[in-house]
């Protein structure tokens, strides 16, 4: 009887931790359906008449649109690039670097440590007087360090767990480095990889700092959305909970992906 | 030779622009923080230390250093406390790998959502007048509560979702590697009628002190990212309660006249802070963890 009792309390507070770590996202996306009317009520409302209103008004505001369209354009042009540099990188760092490897790791993510701030305020002048401000391409320049520094710190381990006979072996039939990098060594590391990469696209989507501080009109998603909440005295729950949802899709896309990325990488710290 | 071309062609890209782009930076910010440069005018011209000298007698920027500490050890401790007490709990009641998996899903999403999603969504629910939470603790006959109109509520409300992001994050990891550990010394404290909480306080725990140690660190460093969330949730407010060091040198750099060489100052100084406390906690857990 008391066995009883306490697996039906544990169960009990297993749904409420559910509850607590779902609930506030899917509150929202209902109310991105709701009318304001159906929001501004004392009582919350859990049946209503769906609306698309808010959908309508966040994609027809150009703003909300060219904000969509350079976050694609700087978060992808930066991963992008970030990949094609960090992942060699990281590879040789793993195979052919022995002495200097821990003080270049170091390196990598002391980089993580540099608040924010201290690289937007010095890029602010730096681009004024260069005229980078406000363009696309400062923003891409700024973010290479997140995606390089992300993508080399995640990568390294993923090479290492190569199986180092398969790149010996290729050497013996006589590949050259860059052969085996990328003949064996790639395509088998390649779903730790993705990764990787699919790991810093979150981190650079999610980013707000450095795009507020480094560009005014041609900005960010995060940014646009972050500034919809002073549209007039009244505030449009609505459109703020539609917006929302949009700068959430991405992210949780890869929700199961980065799952077994978090799975695979425990699996090796342990050793 | 080939070999040393790879070498270099594969790393020299990379680790060039990264050096170059925190030279920059770090060079950048020591630079303007001994000049008198602002946003509004074009000229200016050194003064020495004279903005370091400034900072330490501004009140609103030693009110932002307590701040700052009290989010760190706040959110840390949070995180890890949450994540510690909720991953044993489910490993020891939760026993389908299926549902633990599903569990695990639920507990990564918060962690994935953009911090302005999660900032603008917490919002929304502390909302006193339409805020979830407060009908629900108006259904118990508390409230409604200024969660983040509070000075003494504000900073505690915004860790709070922070933790909601980060601790169910670092549960399903703390899960992770719980199951990971050999199932021996386990049973063999079972054996000795060692209660379950004993078990884990005295025999899991301790053989996960060292990666849980590089939790606690991974977390201290992100939250030294805390604008994203407080920058939309409260703007640093009521009056100062949540203003933290980024936070005041984005108002002091960009929305106060643009006082760059201050927030340069500013930046510098808490660029040293940060280094130098991880440099002593990374030694100290390093000895200790050994």
């Amino acid at each position: 009887m008391g066995k009883l009792i306490g697996r039906f309390l544990s169960g009990a507070v297993l749904a409420l931790l559910i509850f607590i770590a779902l609930m506030p996202i899917l509150w929202t996306i209902l109310g991105s359906f709701k009318t304001l009317k159906d929001i501004v009520t004392p009582v919350p409302v859990l049946f209503f008449k769906p609306t698309l209103a808010n959908f309508a008004t966040i994609l027809s505001n150009p703003s909300i649109r060219d904000g969509l369209y350079n976050s694609v354009v700087v978060v992808g042009a930066s991963v992008l690039l970030g990949a094609l540099l960090g992942i060699p990188a990281a590879y040789t760092m793993a195979r052919h670097v022995d002495r200097l490897k821990s003080d270049m790791q170091f390196f990598v993510l002391s980089l993580r440590f540099m608040p924010p701030v201290a690289i937007a305020i010095p890029f602010i002048v730096i681009y004024l007087d260069l005229g980078l401000y406000d363009r696309p391409i400062g923003l891409i320049i700024v973010y290479l360090v997140s995606t390089i520094s992300t993508i080399i710190w995640l990568s390294v381990p993923a090479f290492e767990r190569v199986p180092k006979e398969i790149e010996e072996a290729a050497a013996m039939e006589g590949c050259g480095p860059a052969e085996i990098f990328w003949k064996f060594a790639l395509p088998i590391a390649a779903p730790s990889l993705f990764g990787a990469v699919v790991f810093t696209f979150v981190l650079v989507w999610n980013e707000l700092l450095l795009a507020l501080t480094l560009s005014a009109e041609n900005t960010t998603l995060p940014v646009v959305a972050a500034s919809i909440t002073s549209l007039g005295k009244e505030v449009p729950w609505g459109v703020i909970n539609a917006s929302t949802v949009i700068l959430v899709i991405p992210p949780l896309v890869f929700i199961g992906l980065l799952m077994s990325f978090i799975n695979r990488m425990v699996a090796t710290s342990k050793r | 030779m080939r070999k040393q071309r790879f070498v270099f062609w594969s790393l020299a890209p990379a680790f060039a622009i990264l050096a170059i782009l925190a030279a920059v930076s770090i060079a950048g910010a020591l630079y303007f923080s001994v000049m008198d440069r602002s946003l509004r005018y074009a000229d200016y011209s050194f003064v020495g230390l004279y903005n370091y000298q400034r900072l330490l007698g501004d009140r609103r920027f030693l009110n932002a250093l307590r701040i700052s500490a009290i989010w760190e050890l706040v959110t840390v401790c949070g995180a890890l406390i949450v994540s510690i007490l909720l991953a044993t709990f489910i490993f020891e009641r939760v026993k389908s790998a299926a549902t633990r998996n599903l569990i695990c899903l639920a507990f990564i999403a918060p962690v994935l959502l953009p911090r302005v999603a999660a900032a603008f969504i917490w919002r929304f629910l502390y909302s006193p007048s339409l805020g979830l939470i407060n009908y629900l603790l108006g259904l118990a006959g508390i409230g409604p509560v200024e969660f983040l109109a509070d000075p003494s509520l504000a900073l505690l409300a915004v860790a709070a979702v922070d933790i909601w992001q980060w601790g169910l994050f670092f549960t399903v990891i703390v899960l992770k590697l719980l199951e990971t550990l050999p199932k021996d010394p386990i049973e063999a404290a079972l054996l000795d009628k060692a209660k379950t909480w004993e078990v884990h306080a005295y025999v899991t725990l301790p053989m996960l002190r060292a990666p849980i140690i590089s939790l606690a660190l991974v977390k201290a460093v992100e939250s030294l990212r805390s604008f994203d969330l407080i920058f939309v949730m409260t703007g640093g407010g009521p009056g100062t309660a949540t203003e933290t060091l980024d936070l005041y040198a984005y108002q002091a750099g960009i929305n106060l006249g643009g006082r760059i060489s201050y927030a340069s100052a500013m930046s510098i100084l808490l660029l040293l802070i940060t280094t130098i406390a991880f440099t002593i906690v990374w030694r100290g857990i390093r000895k200790w963890a050994n």
